[in-house]
């Protein structure tokens, strides 16, 4: 499998099939690992890095996986390509602006991806649609004890499993869920989540991850601390406590839209549809605002005509990356705008809304 | 050269005292000048403070200068970038390191997750033990620096280093 190939499915996370997945749109669990006996990447040789590429990405495909997995060489891709991968959420940002040795082990359902090379030697991570953080997580933990069976990682008795930043020190473990939470935005508390999840030592991002903003209402919340704490406890408190209060605010906003503010509910999302429908110029930026005004309309049934994978399959095809091999040829700023505009209007025009 | 009034060892404690308008000098050595009920400041002696001085100059200077033998980083590097060289740099700047990693953590200053070898399973016996040592070592080091058992403390804090740099 090669990664033009990906361009055919949207991913099993965006598949809108797990639970609560009208608000959370996927989980993720994430370990940070590096080989012992070698630097880590900061300090790492030209040629340790080589060394610590092969030996990772020979270890990733010969490993007996429940999943099938495919390997890219970051080094070797050009950019169109690495930055499809950060619009799957498949590598972060950094790895594919990085430079030298590095590259991404990836089921070919893209539900399981493991960065090498990375700020860390390795970065595994699992991705399950919906509110599926335990799934998640067990087999990440899976997939982590079978590199340890071939792999020796850094690891001390008082630290815990060691990492270049000593923000990902000890069990080396984010959670995060991507939410959807166009309500609480409209109806003006989103702040107030943003205070909680602060005093709760959560980080709060965008949709790519560190460093980028809260686009189209959604948002990454995840855990702030990885030492000190269990593994277990670090995902019973995020699953069982935190996500779920967020989850209900969500919902009580919706209710309160619903109930006694229709009329303004109706007319974002009906402002939505007309740029959707009509423009002739489309940001993606403004691509996602729209969209996700339509996902909260199909989710609350105040539109017809359209279902949720065809929206996430939007989301994903009005990104720069994939808009450019949807068309075929690499386009500039200007005539992606138009280009995006042309497709959705394709897309929505279809559908009687 | 005065001796102490009560036991006739030497005087290091002079006090005038003005009561009446009248003047009265008493020597007393240190011993019975705390058992005579006269506040002590708790003092440090001289040499203390001076090596005391020395060391956490040392200190500065030993983090200006200290370099990992392994990847060649050092302390201000870290600074610079916010990350680590390799896996002896925990050992290597752990007096720094402390304060920076329980401020990232909250707090939080030992691992107490899943161990390699041991697939997510509770962590063996003499680890727990030791985890178990820690914690009741760090209440005992609280009680004794509440109750002003500075040698006490001490020893536990001494104790409790060992522990915690296996």
């Amino acid at each position: 499998m090669k990664i033009v190939d990906l361009t055919n499915q949207s991913g099993e996370w965006l598949a809108a099939q797990g639970p609560k997945s009208e608000i959370v749109i996927s989980s993720r669990v994430r370990l940070a690992r590096n080989i012992a006996s070698y630097p880590f990447m900061s300090k790492a040789t030209r040629t340790q890095r080589s060394e610590l590429h092969r030996m990772c990405r020979d270890h990733l495909l010969g490993m007996h996986s429940d999943r099938p997995v495919f390997y890219v060489d970051l080094d070797k891709t050009d950019e169109i390509d690495r930055q499809l991968l950060v619009e799957r959420h498949l590598v972060s940002k950094q790895h594919a602006a990085g430079e030298g040795s590095r590259g991404v082990a990836i089921s070919n359902d893209e539900a399981v991806a493991v960065m090498v090379n990375e700020e860390d030697h390795l970065r595994l991570q699992v991705l399950r649609s919906g509110l599926q953080m335990r799934e998640a997580w067990s087999e990440a933990d899976q997939l982590d004890d079978k590199l340890q069976d071939r792999l020796e990682m850094a690891f001390s008795e008082r630290f815990g499993f060691l990492t270049a930043c000593p923000t990902n020190l000890g069990t080396g473990l984010r959670v995060s869920v991507m939410l959807h939470l166009p309500a609480l935005k409209l109806t003006g508390e989103i702040e107030k989540v943003f205070r909680a999840a602060k005093d709760m030592h959560l980080a709060v991002r965008g949709l790519y991850g560190e460093g980028t903003e809260a686009i189209g209402d959604f948002y990454q919340i995840s855990n702030q601390t990885t030492l000190g704490r269990s593994e277990d406890e670090i995902l019973a408190e995020f699953n069982d406590v935190i996500i779920p209060r967020i989850i209900m605010a969500e919902v009580a906003a919706r209710g309160v839209l619903e109930n006694e503010r229709p009329l303004a509910l109706d007319d974002k999302i009906g402002r939505a549809i007309g740029i959707l429908k009509y423009a002739r110029m489309l940001t993606s930026e403004e691509a996602l605002f729209c969209l996700s005004h339509l996902r909260l309309g199909v989710v609350m049934k105040r539109v017809t005509g359209l279902d949720l994978p065809t929206i996430n399959h939007l989301f994903l095809q009005t990104q720069p990356a994939h808009l450019q091999r949807l068309i075929g040829k690499p386009l500039d700023g200007e005539a992606r705008k138009a280009a995006r505009a042309q497709y959705v209007r394709d897309k929505i025009g279809r559908n009687n809304l | 050269m005065h001796s102490c009034e009560r036991c006739h060892k030497t005087a290091t404690v002079h006090m005038t005292e003005v009561s009446n308008g009248k003047k009265v000098e008493v020597h007393l050595c240190d011993r019975c000048a705390q058992e005579a009920g006269y506040v002590q400041q708790s003092h440090v002696p001289i040499n203390e403070l001076l090596n005391q001085f020395l060391k956490a100059h040392a200190q500065v200077s030993d983090t200006q200068t200290l370099r990992c033998a392994d990847c060649g980083m050092t302390w201000q590097e870290f600074k610079d970038t916010g990350l680590l060289g390799c896996a002896k740099d925990y050992e290597l700047f752990l007096n720094q390191l402390q304060g920076v990693i329980e401020r990232a953590q909250q707090g939080a200053d030992h691992h107490t997750g899943k161990t390699p070898g041991k697939p997510s399973a509770q962590p063996d016996d003499a680890v727990k033990l030791r985890k178990a040592e820690i914690t009741r070592l760090k209440k005992e080091l609280a009680r004794a620096v509440e109750g002003e058992s500075y040698e006490l403390a001490a020893k536990l804090r001494d104790q409790l280093r060992a522990l915690e740099t296996t």
